[in-house]
């Protein structure tokens, strides 16, 4: 409650006091009874409407500071103000400009609102400013798409502009194929092997808003389609992960804040947006303005709406997914990642294979629960290595290794050198996950940073039951959850950041929130596992019988040399894990090899085949890169 | 005859002035990488820092050049004309033609973060540059760029630095993850030389010995090459324990070189290697020297300072001063010829 709390702060501050977010402050959203086409479209146009509302209403005529690139994007989508936004253009646009290609999007979009209403002066001095501010092209994908679709547009609206108009010194014509060649480039990778950066909670705003523009303003019909597709497939997945609109884990990359208030990040707002299903985070995310501009031009496929709201049935998915590129100190450039959810109406269970999938914000696993309000609930377990070593970094970052884990916190990710850490992935930790049962085993070398194991345990579960058979029971919602650590340890207070005034980077100070908080069980064992298991309280008559079915199903495990656990879980399955091997489950090895690109209830598609096949119930939508076409049919 | 006399002398004393003037003209001119965010730049976040490539001006000041990019890292000029340059900056290699007025990121989508791009001198339409997974030429003055990585491993062809041997058009020595490998035929192929077992950050060659190469690296100390880099040995008084980022030798006088490390700060040998000292007093603490050069043209020493400075030493590290750049991250010293201005 007490983050609720301070999010109505941070949205008060940057709202003004009399500038309620009505969805984000409001009661939780109500599913709408009347799901036909007409009637989603209309309640998805309203959401969007709220947005363009809210931001154009913080624009003050009389404080020009208050029009930023959010405010004009807001104005522009609603026709408002056309002489106020061209002037605050004229002024903006004689500042430095500064944020890459943070600074094309937002342009890029106003550029194309404006083109009707913006005066010719304001205009050229946003197009002037592609000539004379160089913004970086950035080192990892999602900056690469905000920058290649940006530059692809741009070029577009200007299309036979000389060498010497642009920033880069290529002709509007050298700009779109360099472009298009980078987005396909892009989009083959990911519909074949699997997106690098899959489920992340912030960054899929980094993807979505620039496949909306391509779909909305691109002239070029192939990247027209593309974008639309794109986009269908970046909602797909979002509507397949969510529990009620919350996004869990794993996450290729995701936030200290996200990993812990699961429903804390930019996704909540497109989940919101598309689906209905829960409040959006604080101002919309932030980044949510820049796809409201052009939402209007987007229409959610039906099959994916009821993907996201139907959790009636269980269902498993898995999808094949990759790591970030790995420029050094290793063997495989983007290796494989196994991903793994299984889905109910009270839970939600994801993980991959574990291992570094990204050096920094990777979450690899973990339960979430289903509440009835996510806000400032912490609904969510698993347990973690604190891994943090230059070496790795350097895997990644094409930097030098002297600084690299000190850097990280002055620029904004606070966590990644601290042992008690609740976000990142380990070299040293592999899980396996069979419908709602995961085993974490972790072989840590001696002299790793750091040499413990954190397992999350949040302020909002109840029940906490420290069993003398080893086991920790504990109820979250209406989730009864089983954790068993393999090693001894002990509990801390988890403590947060709270960020400090700084005139260069970031500066941080830990928060002990006491007894109150979220705790760590802490551990320090180099050979280790978890296991965890989950079940809704529906399944039985009480949490002690929950409890006495845990305990009654057979168990063994060793730490020496390597962690093994040979276990029946709770639905029965016969689980052997070593540490290093392939799991085993029910006498069969598995075979890593045939993993799908996407194979579940909702989504399948086989590893390179750039198709993509959608159903629920009579639903089925096909998006076919190799054809470049969207079919939809209804099963008879 | 009075008027002849003194035409006379005001001449003498124009050609002493001339002559006087010319010996003391610096021959190079000395360029500077450099970032200004103090370490905190975020992508995507507000950064006004101006950044990139700088030249020292006479006063000792330094002039930022045309293009404001935060992170670049390695700059080289075409030796007949240095208003065409090329940098190798995040975003690709840069290349203006005109001295920093115009530029193009004349690389395509294909190559990110350059890490070091150099000129051949003696093939001077032939650019090569290393990029993080392998290594890229361009054989038309950089208009085009080509990757050229016959002989390099799949995987462990993170190239760190390039450098041509000034003797042989086609020579070149490059620092990778895995070590140090060779071509001599303008990079048609490579082949492993000597083997690392983390990044090879810099590869120097003597100005008064062209078989004479030092390299520096992040887990191997220094190495030196006495056969043109055809075979190394580990440089004997150098701490490996960690990493060292570049080395310097002194044009003026063969027994001096320097070398530069965030842990170790700055190491000087005046006895061409066989012993080193730290020259740290009078550097700020902690003394993170992220970069070293010695002036060709006096043998001043440089020490880019992590986020400080850069200092000069005219007594080769013994002292120190100020030399501007305050805040600064200094990612690489290029002299230039101003024979080719």
């Amino acid at each position: 409650m007490k983050k609720f709390i301070s999010l109505l702060a941070l949205a008060a501050l940057l709202a003004g006091p009399t500038f309620a977010q009505p969805a984000y402050s409001g009661p939780m959203p109500v599913p709408p009874s009347d799901t036909r086409t007409d009637a989603l479209r209309r309640a998805y146009l309203d959401r969007v409407k709220e947005v363009l509302v809210w931001y154009s209403a913080t624009a003050k005529p009389d404080k020009p500071e208050t029009i930023g690139t959010g405010q004009i994007v807001a104005k522009l989508a609603l026709h408002q103000d056309a002489g106020l936004v061209s002037q605050r253009i004229i002024e903006l646009m004689k500042q430095p400009q500064t944020g890459d290609m943070f600074w094309m999007f937002p342009w890029a979009a106003i550029s194309f609102l404006g083109r009707d209403q913006l005066s010719a002066e304001a205009k050229a001095a946003i197009r002037d400013a592609w000539r004379t501010y160089f913004p970086m092209r950035g080192d990892t994908e999602n900056h690469w798409a905000m920058y290649y679709s940006s530059l692809f547009l741009m070029s577009e609206l200007y299309p036979d502009d000389p060498a010497g108009s642009w920033f880069t010194g290529k002709s509007s014509a050298e700009n779109r194929a360099e472009a298009k060649g980078y987005l396909i480039h892009w989009m083959d990778l990911a519909t074949t092997i699997g997106q690098g950066e899959y489920n992340p909670t912030h960054y899929i705003g980094e993807y979505a808003i620039p496949m909306l523009y391509l779909a909305t303003w691109s002239k070029d019909p192939e990247m027209k389609i593309r974008g639309h597709m794109m986009l269908d497939w970046l909602m797909a997945e979002l509507a397949d992960n969510t529990l009620n609109g919350v996004l869990r884990g794993p996450n290729a990359r995701t936030t200290e804040e996200s990993v812990l208030e699961r429903w804390n990040g930019l996704s909540s707002f497109f989940s919101w947006t598309m689906f209905g299903n829960t409040p959006p985070p604080a101002a919309y995310g932030g980044f949510g303005i820049f796809f409201a501009g052009a939402a209007e031009n987007y229409q959610l496929p039906e099959v994916i709406y009821h993907i996201a709201v139907d959790r009636s049935q269980d269902y498993i998915q898995r999808d094949l997914k990759r790591t970030r590129r790995r420029w050094r100190y290793s063997d495989q450039f983007m290796p494989p990642v196994y991903k793994t959810s299984y889905m109910r109406r009270d839970y939600a269970v994801g993980s991959y294979q574990g291992g570094q999938s990204d050096p920094i914000q990777t979450h690899v696993w973990d339960v979430t629960w289903a509440v009835p309000d996510p806000r400032g609930v912490h609904n969510t377990l698993f347990s973690m290595h604190p891994y943090a070593s230059t070496e790795v970094l350097q895997m990644y970052f094409t930097e030098q290794p002297d600084g690299l884990i000190d850097s990280l916190s002055g620029q904004g990710k606070p966590s990644f050198g601290v042992p008690d850490k609740i976000l990142g992935a380990s070299p040293y930790e592999r899980v396996f996950q069979d419908l709602d049962t995961v085993v974490a085993l972790y072989d840590i070398p001696p002299g790793t940073s750091y040499p413990r194991i954190n397992g999350f345990f949040s302020k909002d579960l109840t029940q906490i039951t420290e069993d003398k058979s080893g086991w920790i029971f504990v109820q979250g919602g209406h989730t009864y959850l089983a954790y068993r650590p393999l090693a001894p340890f002990h509990w801390e207070h988890l403590l947060g950041y709270r960020q400090l005034p700084s005139a260069h980077g970031y500066k941080w100070e830990r928060v002990d929130k006491g007894e109150q908080g979220d705790k760590l069980l802490v551990s320090e064992h180099l050979k280790n596992g978890t296991i965890v298991q989950a079940a809704s309280a529906d399944e039985f008559k009480s949490f002690a019988a929950f409890q006495a079915a845990i305990n009654a199903l057979p168990l063994e495990f060793r730490l020496e040399p390597v962690p093994v656990v040979k276990l029946t879980t709770l639905r029965g399955k016969q689980v052997t894990f070593t540490y290093g091997q392939a799991p085993v489950v029910d006498g069969a090895p598995l075979d890593y090899t045939k993993w799908k690109l996407f194979e579940g209830l909702y989504l399948n598609a086989e590893k390179g085949s750039r198709r993509l096949t959608i159903t629920h119930g009579q639903l089925k939508r096909v998006l076919d890169f190799n054809t470049l076409t969207i079919t939809d049919s209804v099963t008879p | 005859m009075p008027t002849r006399n003194i035409t006379l002398a005001l001449l003498g004393w124009c050609a002493a002035l001339a002559v006087s003037l010319a010996a003391a003209a610096p021959l190079h001119d000395l360029y500077i990488c450099a970032s200004n965010s103090r370490g905190t730049r975020v992508i995507g976040f507000k950064d006004t820092s101006l950044n990139g490539v700088y030249r020292r001006e006479a006063d000792g000041s330094f002039t930022h050049l045309g293009l404001n990019h935060p992170m670049t890292l390695s700059v080289t000029f075409d030796p007949r004309d240095a208003r065409l340059f090329y940098v190798a900056s995040l975003s690709g290699i840069l290349r203006t033609p005109d001295g920093g007025q115009t530029w193009r990121v004349a690389t395509d989508w294909d190559v990110t973060e350059p890490k070091s791009v150099v000129v051949d001198p003696n093939d001077p339409d032939t650019v090569y540059a290393g990029v993080p997974d392998g290594f890229i030429v361009s054989r038309d003055r950089g208009l085009t760029w080509v990757r050229a990585e016959r002989g390099l491993p799949e995987r462990g062809k993170y190239t760190q630095v390039v450098q041509v041997d000034r003797t042989h058009a086609g020579r070149v020595l490059i620092g990778c993850e895995t070590g140090i490998y060779l071509t001599e035929d303008g990079a048609k192929s490579w082949r492993h030389v000597f083997t690392c077992a983390a990044t090879v950050e810099d590869l120097q060659q003597s100005p008064h010995d062209p078989l004479f190469w030092l390299a520096v690296t992040q887990a191997d100390g220094a190495l030196q090459s006495r056969d043109g880099g055809f075979s190394w040995t580990k440089l004997a008084g150098v701490p490996a324990e960690h990493a060292l980022y570049n080395v310097a030798f002194d044009a003026l006088n063969p027994q001096r070189l320097a070398l530069a490390s965030w842990t170790y700060g700055l190491l000087t040998s005046e006895d061409g290697g066989r012993t080193w000292v730290e020259r740290n007093a009078g550097l700020p603490v902690p003394h993170r020297v992220w970069r070293t050069a010695i002036d060709p043209d006096t043998g001043r020493l440089y020490a880019a300072v992590l986020d400080q400075a850069l200092f000069v030493s005219d007594d080769f590290g013994r002292t120190w001063k100020a030399g501007g750049m305050e805040g600064s991250r200094i990612t690489g010293f290029t002299f230039v010829p101003r024979a080719a201005r």
